[in-house]
């Protein structure tokens, strides 16, 4: 594992999953906006491409002591990218301040050896061309590439929306690299309607996901694996958020 | 000079060289990075300017505020609209509503069916003449139909201004829950329409009505859910939720009270009695009646009769007591079929707790006024119980309709009793559709007239049902039609005319201009929601409780079936006018729908009892269908019952939902409710057989 | 001398003194591979033309049959560079015996994994990226450096045994090479050996790095995994044998006895010692793997198992019956010189191997890490044993003609007299 860089800025996510209803607009405007390809037949989720997926959670007891909850996956931008050093093309990167992973779609090999890496199954392979119903690809934004069949793809944090609020802010005359909160949001934090995702910059204490990152409910997926992520997770609930992370019987879970 | 072999080998060496020394070949090479990543049969996307269009979606029933980004004219995104009174966030149906414009299944034209069956392309000349001849064999004596699947558009003013120069008032909604709400709150004494202030509310308990799903403009509900329930910290709101099923309002809620389907009356009168107890009271005459009522539904009571933990019964009980503007909304879990009984229900402990009239709880919201002279007005509409109609037209006591007009609904696929409706309205010898998209209905109609997509038209979302306060919110055009579509609105204004009637209006946008100023809102200046509120509320003064009519009402026996049946919506898998949108199909769940196959949800002591494992496929059947399905267990499902998500099952439309799962519409039967004649279909049940 | 028509018609092809079947009766058998490599051309085909799709991968299992048959194979090829470094540099001369089918075996696991590559991966227009790009960190890259220069190597192996055919040996140019190539021929195996035992190592290490994936996880010394030096042991714990199966099974077809049973034995010898030697480092590995990092993960040592398919009896076979055992009967003589027990012994060490790399491709990939994710299993589909069988095809028609044609069982001569 080679060291990685570490950032000004970096970008993160605070999921609130008490507030998240499981309902899927995040993962229709996660579509929309980068360009991802509609699937007829999407029931084998091994197969089905979504930068964004929203995994069910049970409390594992029986009717009528359950509960439900959703957790949306993005990618984690982890610090610590286990998929990063094992490219061997170099199509995927940390190095953008904000620490953003990145992947490179002409670069990419299709190897998969980053997906193998990655427990998050945050990497989504294109098992064939992408296809739009005639007509629908018209619809395509100008922002992000259409990636063709042989490549490794994954979310972006909605990397242009970054590039946008940076111009944005030069051409205002403002500071590219101080962004205020909310000047850049994903896809996915400006669609879900319970408001159960913040988007910002960790490092920024002006921005609101700075002190929710550091709250005693907020926890990181299979943090003891080193990855380092920056999307955070919050939950009141301990059952939700010993489902971070796999817990020896006798461990205790964090917050 | 003669070229030698060996001269001929030095050349090629040389040039060979020569070749590699330049930067062609590395060039090339490192290109093909680039051809690799753009073949010809990848789809570009191409730059453009932007330009964004604030509008209301009529596709879903949330009518969502949205924004809509255009790249060069071109539609890219629906967009949040955080300033739109209905906005603030997308619901899964409203995002991907600019990808729906170009849905395999839209209707590019107008079509007519043949004798074969076949439907073919006609121009709209000819679908005007073959429509006005049709309906002139209609005229009088409630000869002609109207359906629509619009709760809240100007345009059913059109429709059923027609309908009553032909001498009909055969006019019907969609079943939705705006109908039975309405009927029990003029069953109260209420007037206007019921409003529900969740705003301002801080503890809002919801019995059957899945708020934060499909219930009401449940955007703008999630909204209020999101100011509530700060990150991280206790809420500062309170949810919670009676249904049979763990839904996506329960996930969300912090009470989870499980009741059986159909129940949900009985766990209110089951709160009140335990209010009252406490100390509530109403002002209503008949409190004393009602008070007796109660009294029957002790927690044992309660607890036999809907399943409910009489412990959690009593602590949500508390909480309202305690709550400073609690708010109970009371309605179905799959949104229609479940009668006035329960509304009244809640509308009573509302009553109880104070919170009629009141900020953070029920508010009685002025229809606006008709602007089509001869239409039929919205309250007069709701009344009208299409299940009911077609039940009488099947049995006979009721002529069949000469003519029927289906716009942007979808019955023959969305009705209960699917089969037995179809057959029903197969006995209409002339049937049009006017919709967007080649549905089940539009598969069974003489004519079908493709309308523009909401995001290519005007039109108006006029107060939902369950929106706290007058919200008149216009659908702008993002962009023209992308196919020969007409809006329904003129083409019926025409068709008027034809027939010898004058509605009234000149266009559809008139009568918009006109609507918009009856509710007090002018758009002549650019606006970035296009949105009206008003603050305008009726007095809610001597509200009955109905005693009378909830004691009649839960007197229905329990359906004698093993296994009752609680059908899950949720809104990304479209609803019946939309189907799954294409961009949809990745968020139903894995164990919902694997490939062909539907999964109902049952939990493990439900499964044990019936002998069934996980993935086991199994046929579900009762008197008004059958189908067979795989079980998933799903501990969210109250005992001994079935849940059976909606919305699939789909005989129309495209790759998308065509085939896939089953229609759980087809396995509820509906009945009249006793005390207000309003038919339901909320407490189903099945038989379970392996298959 | 007068033509022999009983003979062959291409009997004049046949190396000096052997003898072989009718070429009809051959051409039937070649017939038969290509039938299979023809299938096998189509699911290439399919999945050239159209994507990966066609296969049985997915998101989950990005790597499978695929990858498992490559690191089978490359393992089993390893009998290449570990007899070529005990022929050339540490001066085993007997093994000169059977370093020809070793290079010939060698040839074909690399050169038959790297087409597998062409298909698996999902842009192979950019393979060449592994060089253009290169990522130094990944193992990976090292696994492409090594592979295609050790293919070469193994060409260039390959290429003196061709030129020593018969008629074309006749040429004095392709003599005088051929005897070149020979003098040469330590410099390669050192070479060799050297990429073969670093790609070796860093297919293990490419595993071992997957810090986020505790089934495959491992520390290590240095900036190499454990799994780095397990696979290089494993695999000249492997190689050796799968040589000596090959060259049974040619022996079986073909009717004739084709290496000494001493050369064979004492190659079992060879195998026996390293896979001995890397069954004590992989069981403390396994120990060390299942009481410090899976507990560190907070996973335990029951949780990484699933039902039949990725059961435990996967590890006890590759442990026990096929690690253990065949070290055990491949180092004690007296077992060794059973040939029964030799050649089972011999299977089940290969079939250990391949269980390795099975599970450290596909049960590492199944086993979830997230808590609340499922255990998912995998089967490969036509497309993927098509292009598998293509490559046994590939294999086999060079096994044929080589035989056929070229000396490259030195002893053939003398044995069947």
């Amino acid at each position: 594992m080679s060291s990685f860089k570490e950032f000004k800025i970096k970008w993160g996510m605070a999921i609130d999953l008490d507030k998240c209803t499981g309902c899927g607009a995040c993962m229709v405007a996660c579509q929309a906006e980068n360009n991802i390809a509609p699937q007829p037949d999407a029931s084998n989720k091994l197969k089905s491409l979504n930068w964004l997926v929203v995994y069910e959670l049970t409390n594992g007891k029986p009717f009528p002591e359950h509960e439900v909850a959703y957790l949306p996956r993005p990618c984690m931008q982890c610090g610590k990218p286990s998929c990063v050093s094992v490219c061997p093309v170099i199509a995927t990167d940390k190095n953008e301040e904000g620490g953003i992973v990145s992947q490179v779609y002409p670069r990419c090999i299709g190897c998969r050896y980053c997906m193998a890496s990655c427990p998050y199954h945050a990497r989504y392979f294109n098992w064939f061309d992408p296809t739009w119903p005639e007509g629908m690809d018209k619809t395509l934004t100008p922002d992000v590439s259409v990636r063709p069949r042989g490549v490794v793809e994954k979310c972006s944090f909605c990397h242009h929306r970054f590039m946008q609020a940076k111009d944005k802010a030069r051409v205002e005359g403002r500071d590219p690299n101080a962004l205020n909160d909310g000047d850049y949001v994903t896809s996915c934090t400006e669609a879900c309607p319970n408001g159960a995702i913040v988007f910002g910059d960790v490092n920024n204490p002006a921005h609101k996901v700075h002190d929710l990152v550091k709250g005693k409910y907020a926890f990181r997926l299979l943090e003891r694996l080193g990855t380092d992520p920056q999307v955070y997770y919050i939950s009141r609930r301990e059952w939700v958020r010993r489902l971070g992370d796999n817990y020896l019987e006798n461990e205790k879970v964090k917050g | 000079m003669a070229l030698d072999r060996r001269g001929f080998l030095k050349f090629i060496g040389g040039a060979t060289a020569g070749i590699l020394a330049t930067p062609v070949v590395w060039k090339s090479l490192d290109d093909v990075s680039i051809w690799t990543q753009n073949w010809s049969w990848i789809p570009r996307n191409i730059d453009g300017a932007n330009s964004y269009v604030p509008t209301v979606s009529k596709l879903c029933p949330s009518g969502v505020g949205v924004r809509v980004r255009l790249v060069d004219g071109r539609p890219v995104r629906v967009l949040t609209n955080n300033d739109h009174p209905l906005g603030g966030g997308l619901s899964s149906i409203a995002a991907a509503e600019v990808q729906l414009l170009y849905s395999p299944s839209r209707m590019k034209r107008p079509l007519k069916r043949t004798a074969d069956g076949a439907y073919v392309g006609i121009t709209w000349e000819e679908a005007e003449t073959m429509l006005v001849e049709g309906l002139k064999k209609a005229k009088g004596g409630d000869k002609l139909a109207v359906i629509t699947g619009d709760e809240t558009g100007t345009i059913n003013e059109l429709f059923t201004a027609l309908a009553a120069e032909m001498g009909s008032k055969s006019c019907f909604l969609m079943p939705g829950e705006a109908q039975p709400a309405a009927k029990a709150w003029e069953l109260m004494g209420g007037e206007g329409q019921v409003g529900y202030d969740i705003e301002k509310s801080d503890y809002v308990l919801a019995i059957g009505a899945n708020v934060l799903e499909t219930w009401g403009p449940v955007i703008r509900n999630r909204r209020a859910f999101k100011a509530g329930r700060p990150h991280g910290e206790t809420p500062s709101v309170r949810f919670a939720y009676a249904g049979p099923v763990q839904n996506n309002t329960a996930a969300g809620a912090d009470v989870w009270l499980p009741i059986r389907p159909g129940a949900e009356t009985v766990l209110a009168l089951g709160l009140a009695n335990l209010l009252i107890k406490a100390g509530a009271s109403s002002p209503a005459a008949d409190f004393a009646d009602f008070k007796a009522l109660a009294a029957k539904f002790t927690p044992e009571q309660v607890a036999a009769q809907t399943g409910v933990d009489a412990k959690r019964l009593a602590a949500v009980a508390q909480e309202l007591a305690k709550a400073k503007r609690p708010l109970v909304i009371a309605g179905s879990e799959f949104g229609q079929g479940g009668g006035a009984a329960p509304v009244l229900a809640g509308l009573a402990l509302n009553a109880l707790l104070g919170s009629m009239n009141r900020e953070g709880g029920i508010r009685a919201l002025p229809y606006a006024r008709k602007v089509v002279p001869a239409a039929m007005d919205r309250k007069a509409l709701l009344q009208n119980d299409l299940v009911g109609w077609l039940g009488k037209v099947a049995s006979g006591k009721a002529a069949a309709p000469q003519a029927i007009v289906f716009y942007e609904a979808n019955p023959v696929y969305a009705l209960p009793q699917t089969d037995a409706m179809k057959a029903t309205l197969a006995k209409v010898p002339f049937k049009v559709a006017f919709t967007s998209f080649l549905d089940e209905t539009a598969m069974a109609c003489d004519l079908v007239l493709p309308v523009p997509m909401g995001l290519e038209r005007f039109d108006d979302v006029d107060t939902p049902y369950g929106s706290g306060q007058v919200v008149y919110a216009l659908a702008v055009p993002a962009l023209a039609p992308l196919v020969d579509a007409r809006p329904a609105g003129d083409v019926v204004i025409g068709i008027a005319k034809k027939l010898g009637a004058d509605l009234g209006v000149a266009a559809f946008a008139d009568a918009l201009k006109a609507k918009a100023e009856a509710r007090g809102a002018s758009f002549t200046e650019p606006s970035a929601t296009n949105a009206h509120v008003s603050s305008a509320v009726l007095p809610v003064n001597g509200i009955a409780l109905r005693a009378d009519v909830l004691s009649k009402a839960i007197d229905v026996k329990a359906p004698a079936f093993p296994v009752a049946l609680a059908p899950v919506a949720k809104l990304n898998v479209g609803t019946s006018k939309t189907a799954t949108p294409p961009f949809n199909t990745k968020t139903v769940r894995r164990w919902e729908i694997q490939g062909a196959d539907l999964y109902v949800m049952m939990n493990g002591a439900t499964a044990a009892k019936l002998g069934l494992q996980k993935h086991d496929r199994i046929e579900l059947s009762n008197p008004a269908g059958k189908f067979t399905a795989r079980v998933n267990l799903f501990e969210g499902v109250i005992n001994d019952t079935v849940a059976v998500p909606a919305g699939h099952g789909h005989t129309a439309f495209d790759e998308f939902s065509k085939g896939k799962g089953e229609n759980v519409m087809r396995l509820l039967a509906a009945g009249a409710e006793p005390g207000t004649g309003l038919s339901v279909w909320n407490s189903a049940g099945v038989n379970i057989a392996k298959a | 001398m007068d033509k022999n028509y009983d003979l062959p018609i291409d009997a004049a092809l046949f190396p000096e003194g052997c003898t072989r079947c009718s070429l009809s009766k051959f051409l039937v058998w070649i017939a038969a591979v290509m039938a299979v490599f023809g299938w096998g051309l189509y699911a290439a085909y399919r999945v050239l033309a159209e994507g990966l799709g066609v296969t049985g991968l997915d998101d989950y299992f990005g790597f499978g049959l695929w990858i498992t048959f490559d690191l089978a194979v490359i393992a089993l090829g390893a009998g290449a560079f570990f007899t070529g470094l005990l022929r050339y540099i540490l001066n085993i001369d007997p093994l000169k015996n059977i370093i020809n089918l070793t290079v010939i075996v060698g040839f074909l696991c690399y050169s038959g994994a790297m087409l597998v590559l062409v298909l698996d991966v999902g842009q192979p227009l950019r393979a060449w990226f592994g060089y253009w790009h290169a990522n130094v960190h990944s193992m990976l890259t090292e696994v492409i450096f090594c592979i295609t220069c050790y293919c070469l190597v193994l060409v260039i192996e390959y290429v003196p045994l061709i030129l020593e055919q018969k008629q074309l040996n006749r040429n004095k140019l392709v003599h005088a090479i051929a005897h070149n190539f020979h003098l040469m021929m330590p410099l390669f195996a050192g070479i060799g050996a050297f990429l073969s035992t670093f790609h070796q190592g860093s297919l293990g290490g490419m595993y071992g790095v997957l810090f986020a994936r505790p089934y495959i996880a491992r520390d290590g010394f240095f900036i190499w995994p454990w799994t780095f030096f397990l696979y290089v042991l494993s695999a000249v714990g492997s190689g050796p044998v799968f040589t000596v199966l090959v060259c049974t099974i040619m022996e079986k077809m073909s009717g004739k006895q084709l290496v000494s049973w001493e050369i064979k034995s004492l190659m079992g010898k060879i195998a026996g010692t390293m896979l001995t030697v890397y069954m004590v480092f992989k069981l403390a590995d396994t120990w060390a793997w299942a009481n410090d990092i899976l507990p560190r993960s907070g996973l335990t040592f029951d949780q990484v198992f699933y039902g039949w398919i990725y059961g435990k009896w996967l590890l006890w076979a590759e442990l026990f019956a096929c690690g253990v055992l065949p070290a055990i009967i491949l180092i004690v003589p007296s077992t060794r010189n059973n040939r029964a027990l030799f050649y089972t012994a011999a299977i089940l060490d290969c079939i250990g191997v391949t269980i390795n790399r099975y599970v450290m491709t596909v049960q590492a990939l199944a086993a979830p890490v997230m808590p609340f994710d499922s255990w998912e299993t995998y089967a490969p589909n036509w497309a993927e044993w098509g292009a598998s069988a293509m490559i046994m095809a590939y294999a086999a028609l060079i096994l044929s003609l080589s035989y056929r044609y070229l000396p490259v069982f030195p002893q053939e001569v003398k044995l069947n007299k």
